[in-house]
């Protein structure tokens, strides 16, 4: 039968849905658009339907999946008719907001077990005390709303108190008996009415409505807060809870009574309640009470049960895996550091030459500032690849990721701008940007799979890498790469000299470093050997594979090209879109004046451009910053690739130590913090 | 368009060899990008082929050979890792993915459409303050709620009160760690500063005088909201809604944490990483698992690719 419920309500609903939105939503003009909008909804509908019959576990996801959604629309609806009810039918909203304050109060004292019901032994009726307490909140609202004069009301509001709490008093459970004592009793009630009274006092403003609820307030203390629960009887317990709703009535009936006007600031009043009620609840209650309470945990021991000040922030800057400091002479021989420092003095020298035609020295066009860039970007790299541990790797995820993915996605729009199919192109590398982390890091996998070196390496990397190495010790084919890369490098020569002719510095540049680069391989290729070899003990080649995630410290770089893979769609969409309303004058402007390409793009379309880098930017940084699956799934922070939010997540969730786990969430949002705080005065002041 | 410029007319006077070569060497560019969108999307290409093919050729030789062998492209590995047999259960995984991205996609756009609409057109007092504060949450990286969100769910709320030491339950021990039911609840949370965020930007820049006239004809803000802002604020919510959505369903960190080793309800994420712990055993079923998981927002991104576009751009900004 249920199979059938959901059958029909998924097929017809969606059914339904499809039409409405075909109809009204879709372009008119395309029927082909719409028919085939309409086929792929019903079709979904209809295989949805179907599906419920066959699949129990698709009902029951239907059925949850509804419930969520219905119950969260109807409580915001049925608040909103709630509060219509103020300005017309006061009554009626008397009698609602009884009931709804009834339902409240009757599941708080139910739910702290403070009431129970047992009419017999086995008998357990406590859940319909709150039905009861619906229903008598409802009669007490909708009688009292008609209660016209103030004596009427305070007559009514007595004689419901004294009831009410008597009737409370009746089911409260004998282990929170209060065992009250005089002296408590009669103070706080006292000084709750001297301190709420004499405030209202100053402004001359309901006094005596005041003095009681401050007097209810002192009792709720006195006769329930300070006594020991469980040893009193249940005349003082029915005293007790008597005093309470009488004074909580009375103060009610002091109350000036309702006119229009009242009614009509109610109704308007509460709409803002209602409008921002259901995101501030759950905002509350899933971020800022949970942040307080991490900040809490992080000063507590693992179990958070004794308070250790700042031991756990101590213990993070103090292990020896989060920070490990002992192989930084290893910088000094890193070859990393010498290319890094070569390239900068390449960069300065080249500055340097070009420079003096046009006399500046840090030209970016002029071919210095590239080598410069790359030189400091491999020093950075050099410097981390001996400053291990969590905090330093993840340093080097956010100056990496960030840097290339930048760098990237803007080389990639100014390419792919104005090309030819620009927007497969860029559908292409922004795709993705759809695929989740987790995906993209098992994809990465099967790039990076290692075979043993007797078998076919099936990760394309490795194929790359050792397929060169069998290049290089092979015959013809290596003569004809050989002559392939000798005409490159011819090409790239000519293209140098008419750059120089032309007095383009960056063209001559790229090209020399490029044909550089190439010499380099071609060396290589027809010297030592290129790409991943050995030479067995009977002179055979044998392949030589990479382990990319397992090599360390570079396995950490291989893990960064997952989520430079994905986060450079991203980037170019963003720079794409900078680019194309940088306004089209400038760009005719500059090549009026005779501005290279080079050099209209580093002076005309780059500082137009600054303000999105600067997001881009800020934005990559707080996402690498926390960059969790792809560690988590590819090595789990083995092999020295572990990564703040993942060393959080193992203390807090494997190793259940909440105190240091709160103590590394805390040190997460405090590194994010400066660069969200930018981030988000710039959007208020793109907002306003 | 800028390229027809004077400096470039020469291209035509002078077709000698030479020329055409530079030609050439000029369209480095082109060929440069068209290389990159090929590295780029070698590894999805690589994925997808070799989900194809059974586990010994998947062992045994490169996804790039399997093109010589079509035929033998065999569609095992998806009936492995969707059937119910021991291997299987991603089709679970995906149903339960559903039923976090749905309710964490549709309910934090209704609060936050409120939430945005009270904050840009409802007077009341300390409204500016209450939504820079909310905006602010949005500096809250997600791991800094983990732990308490956690414990609640796994075992309501307690406040001990101070000075007098009665404790108070503030939130019922609902047994929610391990159902989906967390996931989402946790998901609609965090998803809220932002979407209050950008709701509010496109709500509070519809112009004055249609909310006037409205109130004139006496309608109240509840009409206004449904059939005024609602209508109107379309594109900002379904920019929004695509963006939640993919946040949701490719989300690992919240799934991971309150579902934890509960096998019935794990989202398709979570159980093909946990296919990947096990990655000599079952690689095979790995690209499958991988390529069903991806291919829901595969199909979002080629379906409605401007929204998602536009969804993306404005959701970079999450915190």
């Amino acid at each position: 039968m249920l199979d059938w419920v959901w059958a029909v309500l998924l097929t017809g609903g969606g059914v339904a849905l499809t039409l409405y939105g075909v109809r009204n939503r879709m372009d008119p003009t395309r029927t082909v658009r719409r028919l085939v909008a309409a086929s792929v909804g019903i079709g979904t509908s209809v295989a949805l339907g179907w599906g419920a019959l066959v699949d129990e576990k698709l009902r029951g996801t239907a059925a949850g999946v509804t419930v969520a959604v219905v119950v969260s629309g109807v409580l915001f609806v049925g608040a909103n008719l709630w509060f219509d009810q103020a300005e017309s039918r006061w009554r009626r909203f008397g009698a609602i907001t009884g009931a709804v304050v009834g339902l409240a109060v009757g599941t708080v004292l139910v739910g702290n077990r403070v009431l129970a019901w047992k009419p017999t032994p086995d008998l357990d009726l406590t859940p319909w005390l709150i039905v009861v307490a619906t229903v008598a909140g409802a009669v007490f609202g909708y009688v009292f709303t008609g209660v016209e004069g103030r004596r009427a009301r305070l007559v009514t509001a007595v004689a419901f108190g004294v009831t009410y709490g008597a009737l409370v008093g009746v089911f409260i459970r004998p282990d929170v008996f209060p065992a009250m004592k005089i002296v408590p009793l009669l103070a706080w009630p006292a000084a709750g009415a001297a301190i709420f009274g004499g405030l209202s006092a100053r402004r001359r403003h309901h006094v005596a409505r005041r003095a009681v609820l401050g007097a209810t307030s002192g009792w709720l203390v006195g006769a329930w807060l300070i006594p020991v629960l469980g040893a009193g009887t249940r005349a003082e317990a029915m005293s007790g809870a008597t005093f309470l709703v009488l004074g909580f009535m009375v103060w009610l009936a002091l109350a000036p009574p309702a006119g229009p006007e009242r009614q009509r600031i109610v109704a308007e009043r509460s709409r803002a309640v209602i409008f921002l009620a259901p995101a501030l609840v759950f905002v509350g209650a899933t971020l800022v009470i949970p942040t307080i309470r991490t900040l809490y945990l992080s000063f507590l021991g693992p179990r958070g049960e004794e308070f250790v000040g700042l031991a756990n922030y101590v213990d993070i800057f103090t292990d020896d895996e989060i920070v490990k400091l002992d192989k930084w002479r290893g910088i000094f021989t890193s070859s990393l550091l010498y290319w890094g420092v070569g390239l900068t003095l390449a960069g300065i020298v080249i500055g340097r030459v070009l420079g003096k035609r046009t006399g500046r020295t840090f030209e970016p066009s002029g071919g210095s500032i590239t080598p410069i860039s790359l030189g400091v970007f491999l020093f950075v790299w050099a410097v981390f690849a001996y400053l291990r541990g969590t905090i330093f790797n993840n340093l080097w995820w956010v100056f990496t990721v960030t840097i290339v993915s930048t760098a990237a996605g803007l080389a990639i729009a100014v390419l792919a701008d104005r090309a030819r199919y620009e927007s497969v192109a860029k559908s292409i590398i922004f795709m993705p940007m759809a695929i989740s982390f987790v995906g993209a890091g098992i994809i990465w996998r099967f790039m990076y799979i290692a075979r043993p070196p007797s078998k076919d390496q099936t990760g394309v990397l490795n194929a790359l890498w050792v397929g060169l190495g069998r290049l290089s010790n092979s015959g013809t084919p290596k003569l004809w790469a050989a002559a392939l890369l000798v005409a490159l490098v011819a090409a790239l020569g000519w293209m140098a000299w008419r750059g120089w002719r032309g007095g383009a510095g960056g063209v001559v540049a790229g090209a020399v470093v490029t044909a550089l680069g190439v010499v380099w391989i071609l060396y290589r290729l027809l010297g030592p050997g290129l790409g991943g070899f050995e030479i067995g003990p009977n002179g055979e080649v044998i392949a030589d594979t990479i382990l990319f995630i397992q090599e360390t410290p570079f396995n950490n770089v291989w893990l960064m090209v997952v989520l430079i893979w994905i986060e450079t769609g991203f980037t170019m969409v963003i720079f794409s879109a900078a680019i194309k309303a940088v306004p089209a004058e400038l760009i005719e402007a500059s090549k009026v004046d005779g501005a290279t390409e080079a050099q209209t793009f580093w002076r005309v379309t780059v500082p137009q451009i600054a303000p999105t880098i600067g997001v881009v930017v800020t934005t990559l940084i707080v996402l690498v910053m926390k960059v969790f699956d792809i560690v988590k799934v590819m090595t789990n922070g083995n092999f020295d690739t572990q990564v703040l939010a993942n060393e959080m997540w193992q203390r807090a969730f494997t190793e259940f130590n909440f105190g240091l786990g709160s103590a590394l969430a805390v040190l997460l949002f405090v590194s994010v913090l400066p660069i969200m705080y930018l981030n988000i005065r710039r959007m208020q002041k793109e907002a306003a | 368009m800028a390229t027809a410029t004077p400096g470039f007319v020469r291209e035509t006077a002078e077709p000698s060899i030479g020329w055409r070569l530079y030609r050439l060497l000029r369209a480095i560019p082109t060929w440069t990008l068209w290389g990159l969108v090929v590295v780029w999307s070698i590894p999805t290409l690589g994925l997808l082929v070799n989900s194809f093919r059974d586990r010994d050729a998947q062992r045994t030789s490169g996804w790039w050979t399997g093109f010589a062998d079509v035929g033998s492209f065999t569609l095992q590995n998806y009936r492995d890792v969707l059937g119910s047999g021991p291997t299987g259960g991603l089709w679970d995984a995906l149903l339960n993915s559903f039923a976090i991205a749905i309710p964490a996609t549709v309910i934090p756009i209704a609060f936050a459409a409120f939430a945005a609409y009270a904050f840009a057109w409802i007077d009341f007092r300390g409204r500016e303050w209450l939504f820079i504060g909310t905006v602010s949450l949005l500096a809250i990286p997600l791991q800094v709620a983990l732990i308490p969100l956690l414990q609640l769910y796994s075992g309501g709320a307690r406040w001990t009160l101070p000075f007098v030491d009665k404790t108070v339950a503030l939130f019922p021990d609902l047994d929610l760690a391990g159902s989906v039911t967390a996931v989402w609840l946790t998901h609609t949370g965090f998803a809220l500063p932002f979407a209050i965020f950008l709701l509010h930007n496109y709500i509070a820049g519809l112009p004055r005088d249609v909310f006037e006239s409205a109130l004139i004809d006496g309608a109240d803000h509840f009409k206004i909201f449904w059939r005024l802002v609602v209508p109107l604020s379309v594109p900002v919510l379904a920019a929004f809604a695509i963006f939640q959505f993919l946040w949701t369903w490719n989300d690992y960190l919240v799934a991971l944490t309150m579902i934890g080793g509960n096998r019935e309800a794990l989202p398709a994420t979570v159980a093909i990483a946990s296919l990947a712990g096990e990655f000599a055993l079952r690689e095979n079923l790995l690209t499958a698992g991988a390529f069903v998981q991806t291919v829901v927002p595969i199909a979002v991104f080629f379906a409605l690719q401007r929204y998602f576009v536009r969804g993306i751009l404005a959701g970079s900004v999450k915190g």
